[in-house]
């Protein structure tokens, strides 16, 4: 949980600085981390390629030929099942980095529509948001997701056949990550709010009789793109991190999708007989996570104004 | 001071009811009950048998009854028993608590005794390529998945080495304890060493920037006098609201270190109790890790009146 | 000479301080602890596998899977005229029951020196079928209608119908009167609270087996200590620890640090794991691998129109090579399954309808059946639906993850297909199972003990449903007449060679008509060091432990 802590210092208001992107430049382990996550993404999008140019579809069995080592046909050799390790990954890539965007996106569009009004209209609806915000941050988040994590669907009334499918693991995971998430981006947005419903620019649109929806829309939100998109950038790491500590309970991503966390927890067992089975998707969690920390710091120092020196 | 500290108090008790309904509401959401764990277990079950056990276990009352009856008991200081350790759950969550409390307490001291000097170091070295280094290390401690690490902390040290032991609790005396902690706290506090070395290096920064401090550094204080003490009075002040944050929730996420390293703490026990269907042991467990929480934000928020006197409570 | 009695004496102090002096004490390492450890409050291989130490039931079935006697002197038969068929009175639900004496071990004590008398078992009779005891199956105990008390020792039981079994008393779990009583009458209703299994473990009092419980660390550990009062021949360690250690990679890295001195079999490492485990470290430990019988196989639900048309389900398996499956994924340790008798039961035929991997067979079935294969390579019927289904198992459970998805991908290369559904085991027991709600193959196992008729998961009545409250488990809900009247006549007759003859024809009808699919009777592993031996597998569902006093310790 020190990581979901770890983002919330940025909440106070930062406005993007001019010339963000040359700050950006100055911060060499971002563009490195950049870097990274580019590749990753491409690896990840290309995973059919990947399986096509090794002529080995990802999810045929071939239990003749278990744990291969590494060879011109298998580059990473072969798990369990006799699949290719490096197609796995690739499609491990898709549903991990996959999730980490869409959990974070709704993590942030959540804390968008709280944070926005909260800091625009202010008074009583501020307080009450804002309390709401402590709230989530007070409750012992892991055991409480673990809780949500388990709940049986199909008691709230879904078709059970829906309820156990590997796509609902998915969508699940991103929903409760929504559901807790949201709080980082809500108290910066409200802050960053704030401040900025003071501007002249502001109100001079309200003196105009624009709506307000019309102005935290049109003025305020495209001001936060920039520490949003930080925040972002650090909630994608810790999702994926989220995901395989949820895979390691058995409540992630249902097999046969296959993620790294549950790549990892399925190989766990092997760490003596096939420790790279378990090496390379703990390697790529961590690289990634990594990145994406690094990114969000140096995205955050370039913002900083003070930083520049 | 005295009315702010009543209005908390009330807020978090009111908190706390909330949070009992609906975690009971939640548990009743989960699949299955403790009865039908039984039937698969025992083939023999008649459906009379099934009946009788329902009537046994209080099964067959509506959930808002069975939460009525458990809120009314534990009002009175009876919070039932726990189904998968057979004790009362108090006495369950007792034992957990002590235990936590040590592998917490020992990973907070050890991350907190590598993050202070450490973030101080780079907030002194800021930009340089030291700051960088020690960034980097602090992102990767929180970066790793936390099972990964355990397993092959317990492959280096326990398994090819033999240093320590893999796992357990010891046999209660001081060094036999002593020597079961090492792993579990080593490997949570790499993981905490990295956000608390962030919030250091931040406010650190922060706080060498100030004015007093290119007056003292003016007048001739040396940088050791100058960083431990003049700039770390101040950058402390942030550091401990958001570390009392973590403290509380470091009491029931250390479930992962906990069931690789079989120590018996709280945040396993939680665990355990939701996946058994255990609803006395899960709610008395999450209860208290609330209340902790809570109890640790007002601690942030004392401290923080404390060290900083501008802070006024209404 | 005086050199040579240096040597011996220099030797001598090295194996005190070597790990021969450590041999007092045997760590076990176990997945999971045990929820209570009263001995018929719920069912748990945990508590089962202590109570071997620590008590003994009246019988059991043993190695050779014969019932013989532990805690009475002399199995009670019809031959040797222990046991009397006896008319009941009109109006009973059988016409004659069977009135049974036993005689309990002269020496038997409880561990604080009171003797194991006839009272003890008159009081577990009557905790057991109290309604509000929380005694779990009360089944065993409302049979008995009486029990007439000769004397301390010796005992008749009447019971209220004759099955062939009916001197098999295995779950029998003595309880002491002396000690339990009083709390039991004074509110039997929290007496599942109250019992001093529970709230007084370490009283010695409780146990009567080779070890007692001398310590426990809740969650975590039982320290088993030599109990003095045993009757039997001496165990051979002084101490008995059990360590629980849920993480089977976290149990592996115990055994190899040497926290743990030997895995369980009934309580340990997956197959895969130990045979994976023993090509790297068969040198320092000994592997041990029992077929069990644990009877894994696919449950069709009948109510399915695809599975119900026995052309597909003979079709399904002849697609599937078990033969290869078992050799490549478990090193060929399990016993591949014709039906679901186990070859090591007495009753076991070997000339059913067999299905050996044969994949145009299946081919011809399911054209037969009506599914072709469609443009897509799916197979479709006329009305143009697509031959899919899905097959469901417990998550986390390594070995059935893998299995299904070869069979997933060997169904795909004749155009069935079949998406997995895992859900963590409460579910998938609790719900799914036990009230229908896979649309396909529910993957899974039965435990049983020897020559167990399979009225709960074959006979018609066994059906769970709504109105029986989910009694049951035939979840295929499989129904035949002639199955339903074989197993009412095969429960109640005696003479063993005709209802071999049953035995013979259920086992006809099982092959040809696949309620289930069957798949293998897996195997346990026992992970032990080499100075160990005498540790004999049951292959039942009864433990090791009920034998501690066989192992030995040799260099």
């Amino acid at each position: 949980m020190t990581q979901l802590a770890a983002t919330r210092r940025i909440a106070a208001g930062t406005l993007p600085p001019v010339g963000f992107f040359a700050a950006l430049r100055r911060q060499p382990l971002a563009l490195v981390a950049a870097v990274i996550i580019a590749t990753l993404a491409l690896l990840s999008l290309g995973a059919p390629l990947i399986a096509a140019w090794l002529d080995t579809p990802a999810d045929i069995v071939d239990i003749m030929n278990r744990y291969a080592p590494a060879s011109a046909e298998h580059p990473f050799g072969t798990d369990e099942l006799g699949r290719d390790l490096l197609v796995r990954l690739a499609y491990g890539g898709r549903i991990s980095l996959g999730l980490g965007l869409v959990a974070g996106l709704a993590a942030a569009l959540l804390g968008i529509a709280i944070g926005l009004p909260a800091g625009y209209y202010g008074g009583r609806l501020d307080s009450l948001l804002m309390r709401m915000a402590d709230g989530v941050i007070a409750l012992p988040l892991l055991p409480l997701l673990i809780v949500l994590a388990a709940i049986d669907l199909t008691k709230l009334g879904l078709p059970a056949e829906w309820a156990h499918s590997p796509a609902t693991s998915f969508w699940r995971v991103a929903i409760l990550v929504a559901l807790v998430g949201w709080t980082t981006v809500a108290r910066l947005v409200r802050g960053t709010t704030l401040s900025l419903r003071q501007r002249d620019y502001v109100r001079a649109a309200e003196a105009l009789g624009a709506r307000p929806a019309r102005i935290m829309l049109t003025h305020i939100l495209p001001n936060l793109a920039t520490p949003i998109l930080v925040a972002l950038s650090l909630s994608i790491g810790n999702v994926i991190l989220f995901e395989s500590v949820l895979s390691f309970l058995g409540l992630g991503i249902q097999p046969p999708w296959p993620s790294w966390g549950n790549m990892l927890t399925g190989a766990q067992e092997l760490i003596w007989s096939a420790p790279m089975l378990a090496v390379w998707p703990g390697l790529l969690i961590f690289v990634t996570v990594i990145a994406f920390n690094l990114l969000g710091d140096g995205l955050e120092a370039a913002l900083d104004p003070r930083g520049r020196d | 001071m005295t009315g702010f500290l009543l209005r908390r108090l009330v807020e978090t008790a009111i908190l706390l009811a909330l949070m009992s309904f609906a975690i009971y509401g939640l548990i009743g959401l989960m699949p299955g009950d403790p009865i039908d764990l039984m039937m698969t277990a025992d083939p023999t079950l008649t459906s009379a048998d099934i009946a009788r056990l329902k009537t046994v276990y209080g099964l067959d009352q509506p959930l808002i009854d069975r939460y009525l009856a458990w809120a009314g008991s534990a009002l009175q200081g009876d919070f039932g028993y726990s189904r998968i350790y057979a004790q009362p759950a108090a006495a369950v969550i007792g034992d957990r608590l002590g235990n936590t409390i040590l592998l917490m307490g020992g990973a907070f001291a050890l991350a907190l005794a590598l993050a202070l000097p450490l973030g101080m170091l780079a907030a002194w070295r800021s930009g340089r390529p030291l700051d960088h280094a020690i960034n980097l290390v602090a992102f990767a401690g929180i970066s790793m998945p936390q099972f990964w690490l355990a397993i092959l902390a317990i492959i280096l040290f326990a398994v090819i080495l033999g240093w320590l032991p893999a796992g357990g609790m010891g046999d209660g005396s001081i060094g036999g304890s002593l020597n079961h902690l090492i792993l579990p706290v080593v490997t949570l506090a790499i993981a905490s060493t990295g956000g608390i070395l962030r919030y250091v290096r931040a406010s650190m920064r922060e706080a060498l920037r100030q004015d007093f401090i290119r007056t003292a550094r003016a007048k001739g204080v040396s940088t050791a006098r100058l960083l431990w003490f003049h700039a770390l009075r101040n950058a402390m002040i942030p550091v401990v609201t958001i570390l009392a944050l973590d403290f509380g929730a470091l009491f029931s996420g250390a479930l992962i270190t906990e069931t690789m390293f079989s120590w018996l703490g709280m945040g396993k026990t939680i665990y355990d109790a939701i996946m058994g269907n255990d609803y006395n042991l899960a709610l008395l467990g999450l209860m208290i890790a609330t209340a902790l929480v809570l109890a640790c934000n007002l601690l942030a928020d004392l401290a923080y009146a404390w060290l900083d006197p501008r802070v006024r409570y209404r | 000479m005086r050199r040579y009695a240096r040597l011996f004496l220099i030797l001598f102090a090295m194996s005190l301080c070597g790990p021969a002096f450590a041999r007092d004490e045997l760590r076990i390492g176990v997945a999971q602890y045990p929820a209570t450890m009263h001995p018929n409050i719920e069912a748990m291989l945990a508590k089962s596998y202590l109570l071997g130490f620590t008590q003994r039931p009246i019988t059991t079935y043993d190695q050779a899977w014969e019932l013989v006697c532990m805690l009475c002197v002399e199995l009670p038969t019809i031959e040797n005229g222990g046991a009397v068929i006896e008319p009941l009175p009109e109006g009973s639900e059988f016409a004659e029951g069977v009135a049974i004496t036993f005689t309990l071990q002269p020496d038997a004590t409880w561990g604080d020196g009171t003797p194991i008398t006839t009272a003890d078992v008159i009081f577990t009779w009557e905790v057991g079928r109290h309604e509000e005891s929380g005694v779990v199956s009360g089944e065993g105990y409302r049979r008995i209608l009486a029990i007439d008390v000769i004397d301390d020792k010796t005992f008749t039981i009447h019971q209220d119908r004759v099955d062939f079994n009916y001197n098999a008393f295995n779950d029998f779990g003595l309880l002491p009167a002396h000690l339990e009583r009083a709390i039991f009458e004074e509110n039997p209703r929290e007496y599942r609270h109250r019992t001093l299994f529970d709230t007084d473990s370490t009283n010695p009092g409780l146990w009567f087996g080779p070890y007692r419980v001398a310590q426990i660390t809740p969650g975590a550990e039982i320290l088993l200590e030599r109990n003095p009062t045993w009757w039997g021949e001496q165990a051979a360690f002084e101490r008995i620890r059990l360590i629980a250690i849920e993480n089977t990679a976290a149990l592996e890295a115990n055994l190899l640090s040497g926290s743990i001195d030997m895995i369980s079999g009934e309580l340990g490492l997956a197959l895969d794991q130990a045979i994976a485990f023993e090509t790297r470290h068969g040198d320092r430990f000994h592997v041990l691998y029992k077929p069990v019988l644990f009877y894994e196989h696919l449950e069709p639900n009948f109510d399915s129109p695809i599975l119900s048309d026995l052309r597909v389900r003979r079709a399904l398996l002849y697609a599937i090579d078990r033969d290869r499956i078992n050799d490549q994924l478990f090193a060929g340790k399990q016993t591949v399954a014709l039906t679901n008798v186990n070859p090591l039961d007495w009753m076991y035929a070997e000339d059913v309808m067999a299905y050996p991997y044969d994949s145009a067979q299946a081919v011809a079935l399911l054209e037969e059946a009506g599914w072709h294969e469609g443009p897509d390579g799916w197979r479709a019927n006329d009305a143009g639906e697509r031959l899919s289904f899905s097959i469901m198992s417990t998550a986390g459970d390594r070995s059935r993850e893998l299995v299904e998805q070869v069979l997933q991908s060997q169904w795909r290369e004749l155009g069935i297909e079949v998406a997995i559904q895992n859900q963590p085991a409460r579910v998938f027991f609790g719900e799914t199972v036990q009230q229908r709600l896979f649309d396909g193959l529910a993957l899974f196992a039965w435990l049983s003990a020897p020559e167990s008729v399979p009225r709960t998961t074959m006979h018609s009545t066994m059906i769970p449903t709504e109105e029986n409250n989910w009694q049951g488990q035939n979840s295929s809900g499989y129904r035949n007449d002639e199955v339903d009247a074989l197993i009412d006549a095969m429960e109640v007759e005696l003479d063993r060679e005709k209802r071999r003859g049953m035995w013979q024809r259920l086992q006809e009808i099982y092959a040809e008509e696949l309620p289930a699919l069957p798949l293998w009777f897996r195997s346990q592993a026992f992970i032990l060091p080499l100075w160990l031996n005498g540790i004999e597998p049951t292959g039942n569902q009864y433990s090791t432990s009920l034998w501690v006093e066989n192992w030995r310790v040799t260099d």
